[in-house]
């Protein structure tokens, strides 16, 4: 009963101050308080309707609907990171079970991991001569890196006892990983594949500012354009994205949990 | 060797020779460059024993005294650094489906559901057995300690003995010759301890096995055991002492204390364990 009425409150709150946020928005761009000409609430979300409503219209790659960009904004994200994880993952069991490949490969992975991925923005257009490569190529080195940390630190800390049941039943190693080690770690595999989205949905706008087409070369267009709503309306846009991303992680997490 | 007052098979099933077990400590980038010379650990030493099969036999000891070394070296889980372990006249190099091994923890994997838990083991230890067969088998084996009900359900679902009942029934479904537990009562409630000993009795009435049991407690090994060993302190830990216990069967928890020969053991035993208990903690 208790819990009912408060859930119904938070979604009331929840509302509330969206409510509150748009006014004090549309007061202080409507009086200049903060620069001239800055876009009020209203006329971001007409823009956003706008925008909404008719997603997928092609004039040209500086004319594209926002669906389109989004689209292609995805597209790339998903081919990267799925390249990513399909090198992280067996890297990741490898450097967790062998010291030999753990102590080898660690280095490179401690180098590597704090560079900002958008420093291989050059690199990736010099050897592939190509920006949707390039694109696909940053977001592969930006996704790597937490999946492959996460997968190695959960081999390394799995439960031994599960080790020594596969052990003692004589299993082989191929079997104790596909059916022990790869389920035992399936929780430190998702933390590390929701990470790893994050970073890659963070990263791949600022790259398509570089690349041109994608939801990120869509904001620079608008830069360009001088409309700031059309930024704004970006800016909801990929935040929302980010956020299903996240929460289909979030419930993939839920159903891999094997906490008592 | 002591007598045995059972009219049960006296051929020898395990034996261990002067077995001894040594943990290295592993070297670290910064032990080369450090002066303490690497440490190592020598857990248990010169083991000589010698088990018949289909007897019920404990190990008891202080705590830290190297009988979940001893259980994992016969599991073949660990290797020996000296000696050997002969199971049925060969010597093993490794661990194998003629020995189950239950441990203190359970080891359920969560992902799986009792009965895949099961079936885990199965098909792991007969690959050539067909779905059906292996699913007949599992049941079967979850109905023995009575949770075919359950069959469905994962492991965080059960209670703390229904969990160890399905590690017992995955255990036994392979088929072993051999069971070895380690402390495998120690994280249940009184109550539940005793069902269970109650059922590992029946379990191993029922199916020839030969049972090795770690335990701490003196009642469990009293009530359940052919022969008691017990273990000095560790480290270097061995054999102080092997104890028949030539109780009649079935034994009967509650009449079971008015037995002399009961009293006369359990005083022996307790007398062993405060000794080499003293010598642990007064060393630490």
């Amino acid at each position: 009963m208790n819990k009912v009425i408060s859930k119904r409150l938070t979604f009331v709150v929840t509302i509330l101050s969206l409510l509150i946020f748009i006014i004090i928005w549309q007061i202080i761009a409507q009086q200049g308080l903060l620069v001239k000409n800055f876009p009020g609430s209203f006329k971001t979300i007409n823009a956003l309707i706008w925008w909404v409503s008719d997603p997928f219209f092609d004039n040209g790659p500086n004319d594209l609907g926002i669906g389109f960009n989004l689209l292609i904004s995805l597209r790339r994200v998903l081919i990267g990171y799925s390249l990513a994880v399909l090198v992280a993952i067996p890297l990741g069991v490898l450097m967790g079970m062998s010291k030999l490949a753990q102590s080898s490969l660690n280095p490179y992975v401690q180098l590597l991991k704090p560079v900002s991925p958008l420093a291989w923005l050059p690199v990736g257009l010099f050897v592939f001569r190509n920006s949707e490569i390039t694109g696909i190529f940053v977001i592969f080195i930006t996704s790597i890196w937490p999946t492959l940390i996460n997968t190695a630190f959960g081999v390394a800390s799995i439960n031994p006892d599960y080790l020594r049941v596969s052990k003692s039943l004589g299993a082989s190693k191929s079997i104790t990983i596909r059916r022990v080690i790869l389920p035992a770690i399936m929780p430190n595999i998702l933390a590390g594949m929701r990470i790893s989205m994050g970073t890659a949905w963070l990263v791949i706008v600022a790259a398509e500012m570089l690349l041109g087409t994608g939801i990120g070369y869509f904001i620079w267009n608008e830069w360009n354009n001088l409309s700031l709503e059309n930024i704004f309306v970006a800016i909801i846009i990929i935040g929302f994205t980010g956020f299903i991303l996240d929460q289909l992680f979030g419930f993939l997490q839920d159903k891999f949990d094997y906490s008592i | 060797m002591q007598k045995d007052s059972n009219s049960k098979k006296n051929s020898t099933h395990l034996e261990l020779v002067k077995l001894g077990k040594i943990f290295f400590k592993e070297k670290k980038f910064f032990d080369l460059y450090s002066k303490h010379k690497k440490s190592s650990f020598e857990a248990i030493k010169n083991i000589n024993l010698k088990i018949e099969k289909n007897t019920f036999v404990s190990i008891i000891g202080p705590s830290g005294c190297g009988k979940s070394t001893l259980l994992n070296l016969i599991a073949g889980l660990q290797s020996p650094t000296s000696g050997k372990i002969i199971i049925d006249g060969l010597s093993i190099k490794g661990p194998g489906p003629d020995r189950g091994v239950i441990f203190q923890n359970y080891a359920l994997m969560p992902w799986l559901t009792t009965i895949q838990n099961i079936e885990f083991a199965l098909n792991t230890v007969f690959p050539e057995k067909t779905k059906p067969d292996i699913k007949e088998r599992a049941i079967n084996y979850l109905r023995m300690v009575g949770l075919e009900k359950a069959s469905n359900k994962f492991p965080k679902e059960l209670s703390g003995g229904m969990k160890q009942r399905v590690a017992i029934a995955r255990a036994l479904s392979i088929n072993p010759n051999m069971l070895l537990m380690d402390e495998p009562f120690g994280a249940l409630d009184a109550l539940t301890r005793s069902y269970l000993q109650e059922e590992l009795l029946s379990i191993w009435r029922k199916n020839k096995v030969t049972v090795v049991l770690i335990t701490h407690s003196i009642e469990e090994a009293l009530l359940l055991s052919d022969k008691i060993i017990l273990m000095s302190s560790g480290p270097s830990a061995t054999i102080s002492e092997e104890i028949s216990v030539d109780l009649d069967r079935p034994r009967d928890r509650q009449n079971i204390e008015q037995d002399p020969k009961y009293l006369k053991i359990k005083m022996r035993l307790e007398k062993h364990l405060l000794r080499e208990t003293r010598a642990v903690e007064e060393v630490t």
